[in-house]
């Protein structure tokens, strides 16, 4: 009976007697909703136009952070560190294409997704070695970011919130409305779009594979810079934070693997419900921890009943 | 010349349906067998049991397992880590309770116990596949993992969380734990994974292995000239399962002196599934060989630097050996996605026909 | 060698700047560091203090007892697979292991009776390995992890236990065996002194978002908040007590979580945070000028000049001193100069670490002096209790000590239950009871 208690009735009062307490929990989980967000869009774009799982996402947020603050404390003033960062990033999108993607062409998704595994190894390991092992302090305050925090005194408590928090949510929705408006409306952003339909089409009306994938890569290399930054005003870069990237993978799971609205939605759900699971159940009835293993669950059980995800496009098989 | 077949004549069914029908082949096998048994045994140092041998070993038998179920049955499964670590909290759970057990048949039941857990989180996988299946898996991965911390009577309400091996002894002689010595262990690693292998080939050879194929060339193909897909995947899981819990009771009480939950986490999901398609999806050998690279060559790259009398600092020596471990990865992706044991297979058939060009 | 060592090198191997390997004639001590990974950037200036103040022995005094001494880093990341490993490559010529993460020290406990080599876990490793009757090869001086929860516990309650009555306290830690050991300390000292114990577990996996476990904080409300952290855990969970409003004087560190690194991007944000300690940073000690002066001043270190005089690099220094204490110890009760680890153990086991020989090293007031002894292989000199005042630790606390009574029938059952698991397991029976 206690149990039974503590799973239908307690987590729904304990909501309504300590209301700040919920609604910090809700912006907590939507902050890393967002976040979560971020990197999948990055998976969902190099998948659409080249159906690769990149594993490689995660390396490449703390690669392209640590890319930046290493110019940074150099003497480059931050916003040219940022465009050096940016540059560092095309040029490993062009390494990755000549050197890995083109000569895997062809070959099946599990050898390109084991590639990608192989390609965060090699980063790791230059990556490392370059920047050095110890944590870095992302620049937000010299990239302009306020650094200050809102507490909010109402619902008889304190909701804290960060002005850091605010500018990644807003940057986040700026990088995804860019996006979708390059996509749709630009020739490159078309050019993405047919090659994801049908490369061979594609190819066929002169679309050139090599730059499409080189451009791809390198937004996925942007959209990983703004991950960082936005990550990095919470928490130092280290490289422990590329396992921020499994997080994505249930987003990816409930958004599909080839939606971009299907990635926000996933990651917001995911951020959200992840929280009030964690706070509202899984720490009076389990001890906590539940975060490393809930988002996947969750994602498991809506598979099962929508195999393609919630916004992924219908799986058709033929025979 | 060497591997010459023609002139290998089989009069019965039972002749042409051996394990091994070409000779050669057979005699490759006995140089093996012969080196792994009697040559290793006699040359190796412990150090090279510890770090090379036994790792190998437990590594492939746990890839063998994983390739029946995505090399085999077509399933892919990132939670081979977690279901490692089922097999080995059971082996030390049924030591607590039954502390007569003998041990090695401790290893064998404990694998039933991965197998149970491996059919439960097989289930989505009758409805969800591809790269949503994998993602699928890592539930089971992490879910485990978490379980192995919380659950303080799976280890025995141990402060660390980690499962403690004792010395067991069998005819009066250790065969596992600190006190016993490495060749026995090594010894006893090595008959396990012979036995599985022997039931893995004949598994895959036959009806079974067949229907896996079929599951994972077409399963809806498949469903239509009659197998029963629900059965079929079920069962790789099971098999699948079976063959890695003992790799993992293996690996911590044969391989290694205990091991803390962490160690089942998801890098090691990772580097069994390297072995796995870097030897070769969906056949035996490679995984030996897969094992060997993975396993071996980044041990084996600490010892290089002094051959050329240079020293170098810790952690330049762990970035390049972490470097050196990605470009190999991708080296052999590129050159044989097929993996290994397809280079084998390529070698062969050039042996076959040499001195002849085709 | 072996034919199959003969492969083809990397050419980037050749390209490296070599480091002259040492002489032949030399004490191998092997040190199980990490400079990669998470937890790198924790292990990096205690690493770097072990290897500078063993380089400046080699070179101001040619070592100890005249003989030099070979200090080999075997990278770990730590990891236990990776741990045990360099354990197993090192051990033919070890005379000690540094194992340096409480999951590789209980990986390789079990083998040190066969292996014959003592490990030393500074401050770290099992608890129980203080009964030196049960583990004879292996030593925590100069402080274990049970010393510390009950040295932190006396200090909130200000030397009074009865008032810790009805108190909450929570234990943030990290879930790894390091994190959870002192909780089997904790809940028996909550059962005595009548405090609710709360423990507050973050994965590996979520070191860096730490975002739940400090709302579950704000809603308990404790009046403590103790931190068992290590690694990239430390500064994120600074910052989100900063951020969550936690009060920062409420909030105590184990000596592993108090580190200037993690504080320093906080600077005066985090004032009041406290970490016990069983080492003290002191900028003008004669060891510091000898190391500026061999090693620094010369350029064979890879520390950053500015951190010298952070808590982890001297605590580095500190740790190497024990350890030559110890060789210098054993060499002079065998008489010979190249010891081997069977005498190192010994010379482990009768260590006398006093304010005297402090003097002498020029170490004085950088660690309480310590004795150990058969019975005894922690030694429990007790700690200070640090402040971060902006911009640096400071002492702000006595010499605090730990509770013997609670903690030596600890010692006892546990040890005896972890040689009962792992039977057989060779107990001195020369030693002194408990």
């Amino acid at each position: 009976m206690d149990l039974l208690d503590k799973i239908f009735v307690a987590p729904f009062r304990d909501m309504v007697d300590l209301p700040d307490i919920l609604v910090q929990t809700l912006w907590e989980g939507f902050v890393a909703g967002i976040l979560y967000a971020l990197i999948a869009l990055g998976f969902v774009l190099i998948y659409r136009s080249s159906r690769i799982f990149n594993f490689a996402q995660g390396v490449m947020v703390v690669f392209a952070s640590l890319a930046m603050i290493w110019f940074n404390q150099k003497g480059i003033p931050a916003w040219i560190a940022l465009a050096l960062a940016l540059v560092v990033m095309l040029v490993m999108a062009i390494a990755i294409e000549r050197i890995v993607l083109r000569p895997l062409i062809g070959q099946p998704d599990i050898i390109l997704f084991m590639a990608t595994i192989g390609i965060t190894l090699v980063l790791i390991g230059i990556g490392e070695w370059w920047f050095g092992g110890e944590n870095q302090a992302m620049i937000t305050d010299k990239l302009g970011v306020p650094g200050e925090q809102w507490d909010l005194r109402i619902l008889g408590g304190r909701v804290s919130i960060r002005q850091q928090d605010v500018a990644a949510v807003i940057v986040a929705i700026l990088l995804v409305a860019g996006l979708l408006v390059f996509l749709n409306r630009s020739q490159m952003g078309r050019a993405i779009r047919a090659l994801s339909d049908d490369a061979q089409a594609a190819l066929s009306v002169g679309i050139s594979l090599h730059q499409i994938w080189v451009l791809v890569w390198f937004l996925a290399g942007v959209i990983a810079l703004v991950t960082g930054i936005a990550w990095g005003a919470r928490v130092d870069i280290t490289f422990n934070l590329q396992v921020i990237a499994y997080k994505a993978l249930p987003v990816l799971m409930l958004g599909g693997l080839d939606s971009i609205s299907g990635a926000i939605v996933g990651g917001l759900l995911i951020g959200i419900l992840e929280k009030l699971f964690e706070i509202y159940w899984a720490q009076p009835i389990m001890g906590g921890g539940s975060e490393t293993w809930f988002a996947f669950v969750l994602a498991l059980i809506v598979l099962l009943f929508r195999p393609q995800g919630l916004f992924g496009e219908k799986i058709i098989e033929r025979v | 010349m060497l591997y010459r077949i023609a002139g290998q004549y089989k009069t019965s069914y039972t002749a042409d349906q051996a394990l091994f029908p070409v000779r050669q082949d057979a005699i490759l096998l006995g140089i093996i067998l012969v080196i792994a048994y009697v040559v290793f045994p006699l040359t190796a140092s412990e150090y090279a049991f510890k770090a090379l041998l036994l790792p190998v070993l437990v590594y492939a038998l746990a890839a063998l397992g994983l390739n029946i179920l995505t090399g085999y049955a077509g399933q892919l499964s990132l939670g081979t880590g977690a279901f490692m670590g089922v097999g080995a909290y059971a082996c030390s759970k049924l030591t607590t309770i039954f502390p007569e057990m003998n041990f090695i048949v401790a290893v064998l039941l404990s694998g039933f116990f991965s197998a149970g857990i491996g059919v439960v989180f097989g289930i989505p996988s009758l409805r969800i596949k591809g790269f949503y299946l994998a993602i699928a898996t890592l539930a089971a991965q992490f879910f485990l993992v978490w379980l192995f911390e919380k659950w303080h009577w799976l280890n025995n309400y141990t402060s660390s969380g980690a499962i403690e091996t004792r010395n067991f002894s069998m005819f009066g002689y250790y065969i596992a734990g600190p006190l016993a010595p490495t060749v026995v262990k090594y010894y006893l690693a090595l008959v396990v994974v012979t036995l599985v292998t022997w039931l893995a080939l004949n598994l895959t050879r036959g009806n079974l292995g067949r229907i896996w194929k079929a599951t994972r060339d077409m399963d809806i193909a498949a469903e239509l000239i009659g197998i029963r897909l629900m059965w079929s995947k079920l069962y790789a899981f099971a098999v699948s399962s079976y063959i890695i819990g003992v790799a993992g009771a293996l690996f911590v009480f044969v391989a290694g002196d205990g091991a803390e939950p962490n160690a089942f986490d998801i890098p090691l999901s990772f580097t069994i599934l390297f072995i796995a398609i870097i030897g070769g999806l969906g056949s035996v050998m490679g995984n030996f060989l897969g094992a060997i690279l993975i396993v071996a060559i980044p041990a084996m790259l600490n010892d290089i630097p002094p051959l050329f009398n240079l020293t170098l600092e810790s952690d330049v020596q762990e970035y390049i050996n972490q470097i050196l471990v990605g470009a190999m990865i991708l080296f052999f992706l590129i050159i044989e996605p097929l993996g290994l044991a397809s280079f084998w297979g390529l070698i062969r058939e050039k042996l076959i026909i040499w001195p002849f060009p085709h | 060698m072996r034919p199959i060592t003969k492969l083809i090198a990397a050419a980037a191997v050749t390209a490296m700047a070599a480091v002259p390997a040492l002489a032949e004639d030399s004490i191998y001590v092997p040190n199980l560091s990490y400079r990669t990974g998470p937890f790198a950037a924790t292990g990096i200036p205690l690493m770097d203090g072990q290897r500078d103040y063993i380089t400046m022995l080699n070179e101001r005094d040619g070592g100890v007892g005249g003989i030099k001494i070979d200090l080999e880093e075997c990278e770990t990341g730590y990891s236990t697979k990776k741990g045990v490993e360099c354990y197993e490559r090192t051990k033919e010529k070890a005379t000690v292991t540094q194992p340096w993460s409480t999951g590789i020290t209980l990986g390789v406990l079990p083998k040190t009776n066969t292996d014959k080599i003592p490990i030393l876990a500074p401050g770290y490793g099992f608890s129980p390995m203080a009964n030196g009757k049960v583990f004879q090869w292996a030593f925590n001086p100069p402080a274990s992890y049970w010393d510390g929860a009950s040295m932190i516990m006396q200090y909130i309650a200000g030397g009074k236990m009865e008032s810790l009555k009805g108190k909450k306290i929570a234990l943030l830690h990290l879930d790894h065996p390091y994190g959870k050991e002192p909780i089997p300390l904790f809940e028996a000292m909550a059962a005595k002194y009548g405090f609710e114990f709360l423990p507050v577990p973050v994965g590996l996996k979520e070191m860096q978002s730490q975002s739940a476990q400090w709302l579950q904080i704000r809603r308990a409300r404790p009046d403590n908040v103790i931190m068992w952290g290590w690694g990239a855990m430390n500064s994120a969970a600074i910052k989100e007590a900063i951020a969550s409003g936690y009060p920062m004087d409420q909030f105590i560190g184990v000596w592993w979580s108090g580190h200037d690194g993690d504080l320093k991007s906080e600077g005066a944000a985090a004032k009041g945070y406290k970490s016990i300690s069983w080492s003290v940073p002191v900028p003008d000690a004669p060891v510091m000028a000898d190391v500026k002066k061999y090693v620094l001043d010369k350029g064979l270190s890879k520390a950053d000049p500015e951190n010298v005089n952070w808590v982890f690099y001297q605590r580095g220094m500190v740790i190497s001193m024990i350890l030559m204490e110890a060789i210098g110890e054993a060499q002079k009760k065998f008489g010979v100069k190249n010891v081997n680890a069977e005498q190192v153990r010994w010379g482990l086991e009768n260590l006398d670490v006093t304010e005297a020989r402090l003097k002498e090293l020029g170490m004085s007031g950088m660690v309480p002096p310590f004795k150990t002894s058969c019975a005894n292989h922690t030694g429990h000199s007790g700690a200070w209790m640090l402040e971060w005042d902006g911009a640096k630790f400071v002492k702000v606390s006595d010499l605090l000590q730990a509770d013997a009574s609670l903690i030596a029938p600890l010692e006892k059952t546990n040890g005896d239950a972890y040689a009962k698991a792992h039977a057989p397991w060779p107990v001195n029976e020369n030693c002194k009871a408990m």
